[in-house]
Parts: C-alpha cells; structure tokens; sequence
C-alpha cells in the first residue's frame, strides 16, 4: 500500500533549507520536488545497476486498488559502491518501503532517499540522499562519501 | 507550532540530509604516501579523507600533480568560486541567455562534458608527463582533457571543441594552462551560465600541500561578460580511489523528467 504522507508548511520549509542535490548528473531540484516527499511499499521487480544512476522498480498498490510500478532512481553505481554497497544489497522480490521525493513531472518516479527492507535493515543509505551517519546503516563503509 | 510539527519537521530535515558534492568536505587524516607518488596508493578507498602534508615534487623539483581528485570546479554554481561578496560579472546578453535557459537543455544532464572549468561530481586522475599533461574524468562521461607542455602556440583558428586546445607551463609550484578553441555548447554549472566560442580561460593549479589542489580559473568572453573574472575551486586528493567506468549514456532517463528553467543548483 502506498502512503502520501502530507506535511506542514513548517516541515516543507525545513525539508527545502536543508535539502540539497543529490550527487548527480544533473539538478536535483530540476527533476525532484522535496516538498513532495513520498512513500512506497512494494516488491522489487527490477534492478538496473547502470549509470548515470542505479534504478529499481517497485510494484506497487495504489490507494485506489490499482497496481503500478514506481521506477526509482539512486546515485551511480560508482557513488554506491565507494560507499561499501553492491549490486546485490537489493535484490528482485525483496519486501521494501522507499522513502523519496517525487519527480516534478508527475510521472511515476521518486528519488530514492531510504530504502528499508522487511526486516528492517536500510540498504543504500548514506549514499543515495541518505542521512551521513544512519543508525541502519551497515557497520562496515559507508564512509567512503563523495 | 506544535510538538508534532517539530518532531516531524526534525525527522524529515533529517532525513533530507543528502549526498551532495561537498561531501568530499571531510577532515584530514592519513593516509600518507611517499612524496612524488601523487599520494597515491592502490586499491579502491573507503575512505575518502585528504591527506595532509607537504605538496610533493618531481625530481626536477616541478610540482607533482598526480593523482586522484574530487572536485575540483563548479558543479551546480559557478558563484561559488567567486570571491566573498562579488557577483559574476554578466552583461545583459549574457543574462538574457542564461534566464532563457531550461535545465533539461544542460548538456551534462544529458551526459555531454562539462568542459571548463565545470566539473562532474566524480574524480578526475591527473596523469603528468614531461610534454603532457591528461586529465581522465570518471565522469562526465569518461572523457579527458590533454595539456601541451612542449612550448607549442596555439592554432591560429582552431575547430570549437569541448575542452578546447590547451598549452600550459609551469611558473614555480604552479601550472598555468591556456585554452582557447572552446565550442558554445557546455554550460559552467547547472544554472547554465553561459558562454561563447570567444571564451579564454587560464587556469592556475597549484597544490598547496598533499591533499589540496586549488584551482584558480580566469574566465574572459566579452560576448557575455563585462570583463574577465576568477573563480577559485578546491580539489581533493583521493589517495586510495581509483577511477570507475562511468558510462552516462547507458541509462539516462533524467533529461526527459526535467522541468523548469535553469537557475537552480
């Protein structure tokens, strides 16, 4: 089930002072709106572990009943990796919920700001828009920032 | 405002707490390397801190600029190497260009280069020989910049490229590069400041100890600014990185979701 969490003027107004672009290719605000923060639990359903950005696809409900997928996008690969994560930190069919900012356009794509798997462990934080220093994050790297 | 509302504000600023590329901002610490390896050791780093010490040299006592390094140049905003309390100096073509500009038109969002002195948020290897110097960017897109050292001029007309022709020589602890023949394509950052085929860049590189190159670039196109002016970059040193392929045109899907005018880093 998907989640629209709404927030507050004063919450939108911390996320935009303190956001800033996510190690990209291109502007983060040009793509992504932080005021439009989303999130989605889901199944993975496919990986794509290229640049200029590692993507994941998440097959979601909507609120209406209705399945769809959300595509996903990450730092590269290269940022991933220098960051101790690997292609296979997540996997097709694992349990997920994402937390991200909406593309501006509309479409169904978010930039992804922490994944969580089902058991609770954070994969890709610190390295895709992730919080320096996540308490979920593994024990090993992820200092290795850019 | 209620304590819900802070609470929750404090957890989403948390959370937006990103990756960006100032996170090479780290505080120094080893690891150190022997003076006139470019402080390089192998092996992919997980550590990304810059090492302090001496600035090495050759042994023909010229700078010793080899070596990984991150960032060094605008990524999303020319300005920032601009000196405290000055603005770039734009003349109104230049402003009108840059106001027209939309980001999805960015060329490295559309994994073209960045030219110069733009950089991509990835490292760069300084490779330094008697006659050349390369610069191979990581990223964008797996390109390089080749220096001529061997004291030849420039061409008289040459054909407008990315990165330009560029000559260079060295002036004590200091490597001064010369670039004409740039094309009109790139954009200096992601608010798209502008420039013409006229523009003249000299760079000065010089590394103030081990783990810092500082890169000063003197920006001259009188098409679209009032008069010449110096933007001033900090690169660090990656001792234990080395470069990754990084192909941008495998999978770029960012350009087609981008809206909105440029102006935005």
């Amino acid at each position: 089930m998907r989640v629209m969490s709404a927030v507050s003027a004063f919450t939108a107004a911390a996320v935009l002072a303190l956001a800033v672009p996510v190690l990209a290719h291109h502007s983060f605000a040009a793509e992504y709106d932080a005021n439009k923060p989303v999130t989605l639990k889901g199944t993975v359903s496919r990986i794509e572990w290229t640049n200029p950005h590692a993507r994941f696809y998440v097959d979601v409900k909507e609120p209406d009943g209705t399945a769809s997928t959300w595509n996903l996008e990450l730092a590269s690969p290269n940022v991933l990796v220098r960051n101790g994560w690997t292609r296979k930190s997540l996997n097709i069919g694992d349990e997920i919920t994402v937390q991200g900012s909406m593309a501006k356009d509309g479409s169904k794509m978010a930039n992804a700001r922490m994944v969580t798997l089902a058991n609770g462990k954070r994969v890709f934080a610190g390295s895709a828009g992730g919080p320096e220093g996540d308490p979920g994050a593994p024990a090993q790297p992820a200092t290795g920032r850019q | 405002m209620n304590l819900r509302n802070i609470l929750a504000a404090t957890a989403i600023a948390t959370m937006a707490a990103p990756v960006v590329a100032q996170r090479n901002e780290n505080p120094p610490a080893a690891p150190t390397s022997p003076a006139g390896s470019g402080g390089l050791t192998t092996g992919r780093g997980r550590g990304p801190q810059a090492p302090q010490g001496p600035a090495p040299k050759l042994p023909d006592g010229r700078p010793d600029f080899s070596g990984v390094w991150q960032v060094a140049g605008p990524v999303g905003d020319l300005a920032q190497g601009m000196p405290k309390g000055t603005a770039i100096p734009l003349n109104d073509a230049g402003k009108a260009l840059m106001t027209s500009r939309e980001s999805k038109d960015d060329p490295e969002a559309n994994c073209l280069p960045t030219g110069v002195p733009r950089v991509a948020p990835y490292p760069m290897r300084m490779l330094q020989t008697p006659t050349h110097i390369f610069m191979l960017f990581e990223g964008n897109i797996h390109s390089y910049r080749q220096i001529f050292l061997d004291g030849r001029k420039h061409p008289d007309d040459p054909d407008p490229t990315w990165y330009g022709h560029s000559i260079g020589h060295y002036e004590g602890q200091t490597l001064v590069v010369d670039t004409i023949g740039f094309n009109d394509k790139f954009w200096f950052d992601f608010r798209g400041h502008p420039h013409s085929e006229k523009l003249h860049t000299v760079e000065r590189y010089t590394r103030s100890n081990l783990g810092t190159l500082v890169v000063e670039t003197t920006i001259d196109d009188p098409t679209y600014y009032t008069k010449p002016f110096t933007v001033t970059f900090n690169g660090r040193l990656r001792p234990t990185e080395e470069l990754m392929e990084y192909i941008c045109q495998e999978n770029e899907q960012d350009s087609r979701h981008i809206k909105g005018p440029a102006g935005t880093p």
